[in-house]
């Protein structure tokens, strides 16, 4: 059986940066409370037309230009959104149409914050199997369209930004993708989530009612998802180095994705991970759900903090409550 | 690391709401006719929900019976897997909102957002977790609830008469068998056509995503769109590609099949594929005369009334091939 790896990754973020002063006014606040708040400083945010498969669509360039190759290659896309492009169909079949690849299989996952571990994970099972040798694993968001820019969301829409990134995975002949742990927890869903439009609401998906208590916009309980996202970060890390049979000192850079990067630290610090060896993904760009591990693993890769052959572990934690890790060598 | 094997059902089951829709009850809603119905798509009647329900509650029904079938506890389970184009709510996952329903926590679950390609894409996703190693039981569950998200004015009724609530699922487990189970799966798309056959709204595209004028209402954009005569086209082609592919990649010819299950989209369609391979009516299941469309619960539910009515025997080889928006299509063989 072949082992798999990361052959190539690549992001895009939209070039507008939205600043909290610039939220603060719509939100009803400061810019100061809103960092103090979420810790989050910028995002950016797409034009205006654009689905999350334009997005993945540079992104995705990137990526298979990195591993040398082009989107005719590609003989499986696997697409994680929870902000698609339309309803249905999925992303993954507006990517491919964008990329230009051959008739292959788009998989479109749902698995939100935790979505690109989902979509290594299914790689890496296709490569192994032998069914694929060169899946795209495309992640994007646009958040910003869906937010409520009111005071009641203040505590809600800060967080959130647009974004892209993609890896390009395949067989190899020393395993890359170590080891990847999922989980979902779905006791406490509704603190994290996003009601309307809703099939299982009878006799219609969207009424009035909902309509206007803005029951179709994120609702988020920070407080008490925090303490939730900390415990399951720090104790999936540590169950992905056992998995892949790793040693925490070992590992080069750890990427801890959340909505909010000092819990995403805090995190880190309780599994006794070294601070100067831990990115919280929400820090450059704010939380971009699916995409926030890739646009962090391209730009270490880019900066030189992780260099061919280092041990990467990749967590992340979000809405379902979805969450999980992923040790590779890149 | 695991010697490869095969992936094979271990149990399944099906639900239906209750209550029946039939095309007389929908002439009463809008200008149509039960003969006009029955020409061009083959469905008789429909399920609805008749009180507040997902793909989620349906889901966990056809779960619960498919569990018991394998033998096999919830608890048990190493990755759950449910595809639907009618999520219960924008997000998280339905298959959260199923997890929950069957009362465990810390299972990975995720949704296959394929359309009516869904459930075949499901297999395949299954089928490599278990045949590497990383699954040993995986709950697949095709679950719809169309009825809260048509128009059922005279506007829609072309697409809204075609679809149908339900849910089908399976569990899945290893097979040490290379000749037994699934043998291979086909997954494809063209997203050149993907706004043939769509629900428009919410749209990440828009700003704002949901507007007021886009409520309950004729004409709105939370509906589905279809370009039927095109999907017919596209469909009946690439249903003949797709299977074509799944024999020609395990030195198998038409007359191997002993039964093919075809997504229940139209009997129409159904039935020039059938011509096309020349499979004698015996051969091809159909039952959307009683279903309507279901998209990706439809081949679970037929598979297992297939079973249950004695059409699938130890050693036969099994054919399920669907087509739905995307556009995308698929194909996997399996013999039982």
């Amino acid at each position: 059986m072949p082992a798999s790896a990361v052959l190539g990754c690549g992001r895009h973020l939209p070039a507008r940066r939205v600043t909290n002063a610039e939220l603060a006014r719509d939100l009803g606040t400061t810019a100061d409370a809103l960092e103090t708040r979420t810790g989050i400083t910028v995002r950016h945010h797409a034009e205006l037309g654009f689905g999350p498969s334009d997005l993945a669509r540079e992104a995705g360039l990137a990526a298979l230009a990195d591993a040398g190759l082009g989107p005719a290659d590609v003989d499986l896309i696997v697409f994680a959104t929870m902000t698609p492009d339309i309803a249905f169909p999925g992303s993954g079949c507006f990517l491919q149409d964008k990329l230009g690849c051959g008739t292959v299989g788009a998989i479109d996952l749902r698995a939100q914050c935790a979505g690109f571990l989902y979509a290594l994970a299914t790689a890496d099972r296709f490569v192994r199997a032998g069914a694929a040798e060169r899946v795209l694993v495309a992640t994007a968001e646009i958040h910003s369209t869906a937010l409520d820019y009111s005071p009641r969301a203040a505590d809600v829409t800060p967080w959130f930004g647009d974004g892209a990134a993609a890896v390009v995975v395949g067989p190899a002949s020393a395993p890359g993708v170590l080891a990847v742990v999922l989980h979902n927890d779905p006791t406490d869903l509704e603190r994290f989530w996003c009601e309307f439009p809703a099939s299982r609401h009878y006799p219609t998906r969207m009424n009035r009612e909902a309509f206007d208590a803005g029951r179709h916009f994120y609702r988020f309980d920070a407080d008490a998802v925090h303490p939730q996202a900390e415990r399951a970060l720090a104790d999936v890390t540590a169950e992905a180095l056992e998995r892949a049979d790793v040693s925490a000192d070992r590992v080069a850079l750890y990427l801890m994705h959340y909505v909010d990067p000092r819990v995403a630290r805090r995190a880190a610090e309780r599994a006794g991970l070294p601070a100067d060896r831990v990115v919280a993904t929400a820090e450059a760009a704010a939380h971009i759900s699916s995409a926030g591990l890739p646009i962090a693993l391209t730009d270490a890769r880019a900066s030189g903090r992780v260099r061919a052959g280092d041990l990467v572990c990749c967590a992340a934690f979000g809405a379902g409550m979805a969450w999980g890790a992923g040790v590779l060598r890149v | 690391m695991p010697e490869p094997v095969n992936s094979r059902i271990l149990g399944i089951g099906h639900y239906v709401p209750e209550r029946v829709v039939s095309n007389d009850d929908l002439t009463k809603l809008m200008d149509t006719s039960d003969e006009w119905i029955q020409q061009r798509t083959g469905i008789h009647e429909r399920h609805y929900i008749s009180a507040d329900g997902g793909p989620a509650d349906l889901g966990a029904r056809a779960a619960r019976d498919a569990l018991a079938s394998a033998g096999v506890a919830a608890s048990d389970l190493d990755l759950i897997l449910l595809g639907t184009l009618s999520p219960d709510v924008d997000f998280p996952s339905s298959a959260a909102l199923l997890q929950r329903n069957l009362g465990v926590r810390g299972t990975p679950v995720m949704d296959v957002r394929n359309q009516c390609s869904g459930f075949v894409y499901m297999l395949a996703v299954a089928d490599k977790f278990i045949r590497t190693g990383g699954a040993r039981r995986v709950l697949v569950v095709g679950a719809e609830v169309h009825s809260t998200g048509i128009d059922l004015s005279t506007l829609g009724r072309e697409v809204a008469v075609i679809f149908g609530d339900g849910a089908g699922a399976v569990v899945l487990g290893p097979e040490a068998d290379p000749q037994r189970g699934i043998l291979s799966t086909h997954l494809h798309s063209e997203g050149k056509y993907a706004e043939k056959l769509m629900v428009e709204v919410p749209s990440s595209r828009m700003r704002p995503r949901v507007t007021e004028e886009l409520l309950d209402q004729p004409g709105s954009r939370l509906w589905p769109r279809m370009e039927g005569r095109y999907v017919f086209k596209h469909a009946v082609n690439r249903f003949n590609e797709v299977i074509g592919e799944a024999l020609a990649a395990n030195g198998l010819t038409p007359a191997d099949i002993d039964l093919l299950i075809p997504h229940q989209a139209n009997l129409r369609i159904s039935q020039l594929v059938a011509m096309g391979f020349e499979l004698p009516e015996e051969k091809v299941f159909n039952n959307i005369q009683r279903y309507g469309n279901t998209t990706a619960a439809s081949i679970p539910i037929a598979l297992h009334e297939a079973l249950e009515s004695g059409r699938v025997r130890p050693g036969a080889l099994v054919c399920l091939a669907a087509f739905g928006a995307g556009f995308t299509w698929a194909a996997a063989l399996m013999r039982w």
